[in-house]
């Protein structure tokens, strides 16, 4: 469905020194530098999956995405998605993806939805019959009939996110791109949000590639990730084996019936973070480690309770923003 | 084919919402800077003509030239009233990227939105010219001329459309095009006959300036309003030709220029 090999994207731009001195040289000598934005990037997507995109800002994931959907083009590199390379813009292509931009509307602003969705039913040459229907499916799925004839300017974010998702989907699309759906958005709408794609994608089966800066619309509807960093691939497997990048490290948490010292050695290079009161503490434990620590802490203080678990990915996401040292070391998959 | 004309038709029908969306903004940026610039020309005439009113400058008294001059408001109004002023900045800040994941080209959504502009100052023009007329301040030179003149102008503004879009695009490479728009919009101003009549320019500089497409967009849509020309192959053959060598610069352009788009601030 999406196949890229050695995927590379270079951008050109000019070091421009501050001040007005730096605008007038800029007139004459500019510095250019080249940046790869995607470097040597290889990857094969089946029908079906949905694949989250995570990394952190800068690191190639929406230049992936523009990619894919044909809005720029690669500097090197095959790709295909669908059997089309999508930089030559096949308008057959284009009728069988659709792009959900979370920081940028594409219904039209100065009118109702429906208004838009008609000009969608023209481009996309969706039968009346099958248009009707579909809008009366999302619709309601989405729960927005109340707002289809109001001016888009006039809905809240989180409406005019239901409708964006909505007038992604009624073309029935094979691959939905979706670029920080949730972005902006309060947590029931996040959920609401999820809730739809998942149910959606569970009905039709579609390939949904997702970028998202909040783990959990990740965790909720990602079996697969690729992390990008530094415009390479540093990961691709099911979510499961995500923590396993940081190494075989174990997330584990004691509860103290005292306060505790954080600045007490015995949890020196154990990455802990502390509650408020200092009576509870996670842990990032080397699994070797893991008996002989547990064991050591469970005989100098007093615990309460203790409990080890899997690093949720948030936390895997944090060590590895925080530490991207981590990631610069392990090789390029 | 009708499916094609379908999406051209819902694109204008569209873009009839949105051009009228704010009303008065509308109608005070269609009409507004025509209106001003007349002013200007009317303000700088009663100065030339102040000694003698009827006395003849290059074959124009005064009120010849100030009918020249409303018709030169007209030919502008809808010769010249649209502007793409926001294409470059829609590429720069990566807002076209909508646009390319829809099958139908920018350039088709473009064209349908200089359309039905075109509908909307079609109808504008028409009141202005009634409102002239009923006040005295304009001269009909017959049914013909009029409908020939208001025909001409419609395909000045197909060549007016394609130099916007042209100077549009260059944004791929340059990231202001604001500079490079008033430069055309000065130039065509002074040697389209906009401010003076060519017949006040050396004779040299006409015949240089028939080859281009300057005198086309002003000075001859209103002697064809006011019925004084009879040889008509210029006035269609060169600016058909200019057309034509803008289309083919701006797919050029267009097809250079779009791997260079970055589809900033997605």
């Amino acid at each position: 469905m999406i196949k890229c090999q050695n995927l590379t994207k270079n951008f050109q731009s000019y070091i421009k020194e501050p001040g007005i001195t730096g605008s007038i040289k800029a007139l004459f000598t500019r510095n250019y530098i080249e940046k790869s934005a995607v470097a040597n990037f290889n990857l094969e997507i089946k029908s079906g999956e949905i694949i989250g995109l995570l990394g952190p800002n800068g690191a190639g994931k929406t230049t992936l995405m523009k990619m894919f959907t044909g809005i720029i083009v690669p500097t090197s590199g095959t790709l295909e998605v669908l059997g089309f390379k999508p930089h030559e813009r096949d308008k057959e292509f284009r009728k069988k993806i659709s792009l959900v931009m979370g920081q940028k509307s594409q219904l039209w602003w100065d009118i109702p939805a429906m208004d838009s969705f008609l000009l969608l039913q023209k481009y996309y040459e969706i039968p009346k019959k099958s248009f009707t229907q579909r809008v009366a499916y999302l619709s309601e799925l989405l729960e927005v009939k109340k707002l289809l004839h109001i001016h888009v300017r006039k809905l809240s974010l989180g409406e005019r996110m239901k409708l964006e998702l909505m007038a992604s989907l009624l073309h029935d699309p094979e691959i939905i791109f979706l670029d920080e759906p949730t972005i902006g958005l309060d947590l029931l709408a996040q959920e609401n949000i999820r809730d739809f794609i998942k149910a959606y994608h569970q009905e039709h089966k579609v390939t949904l590639i997702l970028t998202s800066h909040y783990m959990a619309d990740v965790a909720a509807l990602c079996k697969r990730l690729v992390l990008i960093f530094d415009g390479k691939k540093r990961f691709d497997d099911p979510i499961e084996n995500f923590e396993k990048i940081l190494g075989q490290e174990k997330i584990v948490s004691f509860t103290f019936s005292k306060t505790q010292e954080p600045l007490d050695p015995i949890w020196e290079g154990l990455d802990a973070t502390w509650s408020a009161a200092k009576d509870y503490v996670e842990l990032r434990i080397p699994e070797e480690d893991l008996r002989k620590v547990s064991k050591k802490i469970l005989e100098e203080k007093e615990v309460s309770e203790f409990s080890t678990e899997k690093m949720p990915i948030e936390r895997v996401m944090k060590t590895l923003l925080t530490n991207p040292e981590l990631l610069r070391k392990g090789d390029e998959i | 084919m009708k499916s094609e004309l379908l999406k051209w038709w819902q694109t204008i029908k569209i873009s009839w919402s949105t051009h009228t969306a704010y009303r008065l903004n509308f109608f005070l940026q269609i009409i507004g800077p025509a209106l001003v610039f007349f002013f200007v020309k009317y303000n700088l005439w009663s100065s030339i003509y102040a000694g003698d009113k009827l006395i003849q400058i290059e074959g124009y008294t005064f009120s010849t030239m100030i009918n020249y001059h409303v018709w030169a408001f007209i030919v502008g109004l809808l010769g010249q009233g649209h502007n793409s002023m926001n294409l470059s900045e829609d590429i720069r800040l990566g807002r076209i990227s909508t646009y390319l994941i829809y099958p139908f080209d920018f350039w088709e959504f473009h064209s349908s939105s200089f359309i039905a502009f075109q509908f909307l100052q079609i109808f504008v023009t028409l009141i202005s010219i009634i409102i002239l007329y009923s006040t005295g301040i304009i001269e009909f030179h017959g049914t013909f001329a009029f409908l020939h003149g208001y025909l001409y102008t419609l395909f000045v503004s197909v060549f007016w459309f394609c130099l916007q879009f042209f100077t549009g695009i260059l944004a791929f490479w340059l990231e202001e095009t604001w500079i490079i728009r008033v430069m055309f919009l000065i130039s065509t101003s002074f040697f389209s006959g906009a401010i003076i009549p060519l017949e006040f320019f050396p004779k040299a500089m006409v015949s240089i300036l028939n080859y281009t497409p300057f005198p086309y967009l002003t000075y001859y849509p209103i002697k064809i309003f006011l019925g004084e020309l009879t040889n008509l192959w210029a006035p269609y053959g060169i600016l058909f030709l200019w057309i034509g060598i803008l289309i083919a610069i701006n797919t050029f352009i267009w097809k250079r220029g779009i791997r260079l788009y970055s589809g900033a601030g997605m």
